[in-house]
């Protein structure tokens, strides 16, 4: 508990100073609102549950991009690691398509899939692909030659050296770009929302753009910044079971 | 001409062995035979070709030319007969002790319960029994060594093969792990080749020793000493004696070769 109490003390002077920065220094509430301002326009959100739509939408569609953008992301990696031409054929391909930048990707695909959830979780798959991808690619090509001769001696087949050997030993590496990724995920779905979203936070915050009601954005923010530490946390709490059962110790 | 029961249950046969089809020798024309049930130990300096012969005669590497047996049959890959033990112990950091030496039989079917048996009765013959549950990260160096040993066990090889497997141990817990393997090897009249540039663990562990030098085998030599061996016979005249002639001899190659003692 005392670790927490010096960041906790530090969020309650930042809050307090910019309180007292906003009344004394009479900065318009449309360029910085209070942060007194900003809780109520929150609290009037939750309470009139104008939130749980446009929260559950963008936590599905990050939920959903996650969650696709890891096992194809995996999935490719291992299949690139196993095989080694198609690996040596396709990874400049599939780097050149991480550089694309995929927000920009968005109104081509409001064309292909219509407005709605479709494009922002493609986009948000598209962007968690690759650190998973890379990962299990380096994870899985850098096990130890002599686990491999080990194996070897004892005529595993390729599915169990993969199973058995390669992918629990990757496991660190693949965990830490599920966390990388989640972090993206986030990024994803609310920008996601800025260009074909009718519903959602990312959606909400042009809205409240439109109607220049920057305390509704800043308690946008407050949502958006809950929803990402408690997703992350959720990786977290995964990581920690999984490489505790596959790791030293 | 030495395929015949007796003469060698491994049987090495004018094997070489280069990298590519144009590049330098490893092995150069290397024959040697090991008798069932007996131990024999290859020494020679750093990049001599020890680790290559003994990965031929694991079927890991298959020789450029010349042949390898094991019980008169020609090695194609890995043998089933063989069990091998690394220079590191190279165990899974995230199976217990116990899964870590039912490997080579998981990896064949589903552990039965006799099974389990089987691995918990090898743990204990090498001093183990009561950390079975352990991940190898909870083990000392010298512990880790066993498992690998209990695991190469396992299947009841007829072949070991064993590359400087306590290399990076202390002195005494070396020692130890010496009459630990000795001792299993005579229960089940285990065969051994034994790698290690230690001239006191070759003399200590074999019934004949080999010098290795650039790919070649440059001299042999049986040992007299009784078996089973006891930590005693390590200050007798006769281990010093092989140990001061074996030295010589791995001195008198590079003698032979000028190159200066590294």
């Amino acid at each position: 508990m005392s670790t927490r109490l010096p960041p906790l003390l530090l969020l309650v002077a930042l809050l307090a100073g910019w309180e007292a920065w906003c009344r004394l220094g009479g900065l318009s509430p449309l360029v910085l609102p209070p942060p007194s301002a900003v809780l109520a326009t929150l609290w009037s959100e939750i309470a009139t549950g104008r939130l749980w739509p446009h929260l559950s939408v963008t936590a599905a569609e990050m939920a959903l991009g996650l969650g696709i953008g890891t096992l194809v992301g995996i999935g490719t990696g291992i299949l690139l690691a196993e095989v080694p031409t198609l690996g040596r054929l396709l990874h400049p391909y599939v780097l050149a398509s991480q550089l694309v930048p995929k927000l920009a990707l968005g109104p081509l695909f409001i064309i292909w899939f219509g407005f709605g959830m479709t494009p922002t979780v493609v986009i948000t798959a598209l962007i968690c692909f690759f650190p998973l991808m890379e990962n299990t690619l380096t994870g899985l090509t850098e096990i130890d030659p002599t686990r491999r001769e080990l194996f070897r001696m004892l005529r595993a087949s390729r599915l169990q050296t993969l199973l058995r050997l390669k992918l629990p030993a990757a496991l660190p590496v693949i965990m830490a770009g599920l966390r990388v990724a989640v972090v993206l995920a986030l990024v994803g779905a609310v920008v996601g929302e800025f260009i074909g979203g009718r519903i959602g936070l990312g959606a909400s915050i042009i809205a409240a753009q439109s109607v220049m009601d920057s305390s509704l954005i800043f308690a946008l923010f407050v949502v958006i910044t809950a929803l990402g530490m408690l997703l992350y946390e959720a990786v977290r709490a995964l990581e920690r079971r999984v490489l505790h059962r596959f790791s030293k110790g | 001409m030495s395929t015949e029961p007796g003469t060698g249950f491994v049987a090495i046969e004018g094997a070489r062995y280069r990298y590519g089809a144009a590049g330098p020798a490893i092995l150069d024309d290397v024959d040697w035979q090991i008798p069932r049930g007996e131990i024999h130990c290859l020494i020679g300096r750093s990049g001599s070709g020890k680790t290559t012969l003994l990965k031929l005669a694991a079927g890991l590497l298959l020789p450029t030319e010349g042949a390898i047996r094991i019980g008169g049959k020609g090695l194609s890959g890995p043998s089933p007969h063989a069990g091998f033990v690394f220079q590191s112990p190279t165990l899974l950091e995230w199976l217990s002790a116990l899964d870590n030496v039912l490997l080579p039989l998981s990896l064949k079917r589903r552990p039965t319960a006799a099974d389990r048996e089987t691995a918990l009765d090898q743990l204990a013959r090498v001093g183990l029994a009561d950390l079975a549950a352990r991940r190898p990260g909870e083990l000392s160096g010298g512990q880790q060594s066993r498992v690998a040993v209990a695991r190469a066990l396992i299947d009841n090889p007829d072949l070991l093969l064993l590359d400087e497997p306590f290399a990076a141990l202390d002195a005494l817990t070396r020692e130890e792990l010496q009459d630990d393997l000795l001792r299993l090897c005579a229960l089940n009249g285990t065969t051994a080749l034994f790698v290690t540039h230690d001239i006191t663990e070759a003399v200590y562990l074999a019934d004949k020793v080999a010098v290795m030098a650039d790919g070649r085998l440059a001299h042999a030599r049986r040992i007299e000493l009784a078996r089973p061996r006891h930590r005693d016979m390590r200050y007798a005249p006769a281990f010093a004696a092989a140990c001061r002639e074996l030295r010589d001899a791995m001195d008198g190659v590079s003698a032979l070769n000028e190159r200066p003692a590294a």
